[in-house]
């Protein structure tokens, strides 16, 4: 195991894994991870199929907690944060967890992203309506929003699921895979579309995904996860043989195409 | 030609079954679009080895069947929080196990019991007035609870662990959810049967479906289908003689099928 260190960043640590562990069913998925995020960091989570990506994503939403460690997010231990806390990380989920029957409008996913700030009882108000609005204009939807969900192509349902994490208002962005099952010239309009919002809402970005030579020229820090913390950094730091071939095998190609290192990985999910 | 309407019995099979379509088709909106339609089937069988079970010790039916009928909820509930099996398969069990309880307690039972039958295959036309009081609150109570949490309910139902991450109790939604689509179920038992409730759950809501582009629109659509298939299906059944659950329940199937073919969304 390699670890070049944390990048040197001067801004405030939001998420804090002290030696934490996630297990299920006695088995750990995630064994003592320790690292801090930053306000506003992109950070793009690699590794492969049972590398724990996932898990990590679960832990940072509050959909299970350590075993042992612990874990803080916005200075507060994860299972302690209540729900208007919650509702500051936004989430967008793999593409087909979704179902393209559910009778529902464009603006009514969006708008779900509030539900969670709105709180019990309550019924949406203009301002929610407003900034749900708002939303989908960040992502080109606001055109559609009455539109069936279930009739977008993939590409627009993503940027739909993508506006209702921002209806949130969230600081942290958690993104799972949002490119799979998509083509190529919408995965890159999809990553760029990211790219600007991260920008503009000055956004902390969990970017998890098996394609590493799509997140590497975006991401400012990688993570590479093998069941444990194998290795953070700059992607330029981190995209070696050296530090790859121990995750991906020794048959990983480490390559260059304009000016950037280019990855070849055996594994079913990565196209050459 | 409306005369029928002055009888006792027929007013109450009337309102007793709008309150009953309503909310087994309103609510069955969510248990279509959840998947968990399944409860449904399997409270009914449960809710009818709680009547059997009443029967043969001499206590209230509806209330044996709806402790008979909500456990379906709590035990599957309880395995799957457990993480032993997939919901299907704790139903399937339950289901079976409760159907084996019922031909158990009416094999006990000293003598022939024809009023246990009309659990069985349903008799609108014989909701007493006791009965529709039941049916009146309990409905309103679901109905009420629905429109309370509608955009929770709605919401878990289109993606529970979003929900669940944006800081709303789902797991804990998800349960009354569940426990309210077991009860319009048993509510529904005495009037439509325990073999034929379940469509009632199912078809207007699958009917729907087919239309509806969004929430509001498919329960709307849902309610009415469920409502006027009923009243037909009441009608039918007076006119023509011939058993109300079935007529009731042919008629939401006949929709069904229309729906599928003519909306131009339901391409099998």
């Amino acid at each position: 195991m390699s670890l070049p260190g944390e990048p040197s960043l001067t801004r405030r640590p939001i998420i804090k894994f002290s030696n934490a562990s996630f297990a299920y069913n006695n088995h750990f998925a995630l064994e003592k991870i320790t690292l801090n995020l930053h306000e506003g960091e992109f950070v793009g989570v690699i590794g492969p199929n049972g590398s724990g990506k996932t898990t990590l994503l679960k832990a940072l939403l509050g959909l299970i907690y350590p075993n042992e460690g612990s874990l803080q997010i916005f200075d507060c231990a994860c299972e302690a944060l209540r729900c208007r806390h919650r509702a500051r990380i936004g989430y967008l989920p793999q593409k087909e967890r979704t179902d393209p029957n559910y009778p529902i409008t464009v603006q009514e996913v969006a708008m779900m992203g509030r539900y969670g700030a709105i709180g019990l009882f309550k019924r949406p108000t203009r301002g929610d309506r407003e900034i749900v609005l708002e939303s989908l204009d960040a992502v080109n939807m606001a055109d559609k929003q009455k539109k069936a969900f279930g009739h977008l192509s993939g590409g627009e349902q993503q940027r739909v699921l993508i506006a209702r994490a921002l209806s949130q208002r969230p600081e942290i962005l958690l993104l799972d895979e949002p490119t799979t099952g998509i083509d190529a010239s919408t995965q890159r309009r999809l990553s760029e579309l990211i790219c600007r919002l991260h920008q503009k809402y000055s956004l902390t970005i969990v970017f998890v995904t098996h394609d590493i030579n799509m997140i590497s020229p975006i991401a400012e820090t990688l993570i590479v996860l093998k069941n444990r913390l194998h290795a953070i950094g700059r992607p330029e730091e981190i995209l070696t043989k050296e530090i790859l071939s121990p995750v991906y095998g020794e048959e990983v190609i480490v390559a260059e195409r304009d000016q950037r290192p280019y990855i070849i990985v055996h594994d079913t999910h990565n196209h050459v | 030609m409306f005369e029928f309407l002055s009888y006792g019995f027929m007013q109450r099979a009337f309102l007793g079954s709008t309150l009953i379509a309503l909310s087994c088709s309103v609510i069955g909106v969510f248990a279509v679009l959840r998947g968990v339609t399944f409860i449904g089937a399997g409270t009914a069988h449960a809710a009818f080895a709680g009547v059997a079970f009443a029967f043969l010790m001499g206590f209230p039916p509806f209330l044996m069947a709806l402790l008979f009928g909500l456990s379906t909820v709590w035990v599957t509930s309880y395995v799957q929080e457990k993480g032993r099996m997939k919901p299907d398969v704790s139903i399937g069990v339950f289901y079976t196990f409760t159907m084996a309880l019922a031909i158990l307690f009416i094999g006990l039972m000293q003598g022939y019991r024809p009023e246990i039958y009309g659990y069985l295959f349903g008799s609108i036309l014989s909701v007493t007035k006791g009965d529709l009081i039941i049916i009146f609150g309990l409905s309103l109570g679901i109905l009420g609870l629905l429109a309370l949490f509608f955009k929770e309910f709605h919401f878990i139902s289109f993606d529970q662990e979003m929900a669940e991450a944006s800081g709303i109790p789902a797991k804990r939604l998800s349960f009354l959810l569940l426990n309210l689509i077991s009860l319009s179920v048993v509510i529904a038992l005495k009037a439509v049967g325990a073999i034929l409730v379940f469509a009632l759950l199912v078809i207007p809501a699958a009917a729907a479906q087919q239309w509806a582009k969004n929430m509001r629109s498919m329960m709307i659509y849902s309610a009415i289908i469920g409502v006027s298939s009923s009243w037909s299906g009441v009608l039918l059944s007076y006119w023509l003689d011939v058993p109300s659950g079935a007529t009731i329940v042919l008629i939401a199937a006949s929709i069904f099928v229309l729906s599928v073919l003519f909306s131009g969304k339901g391409k099998i």
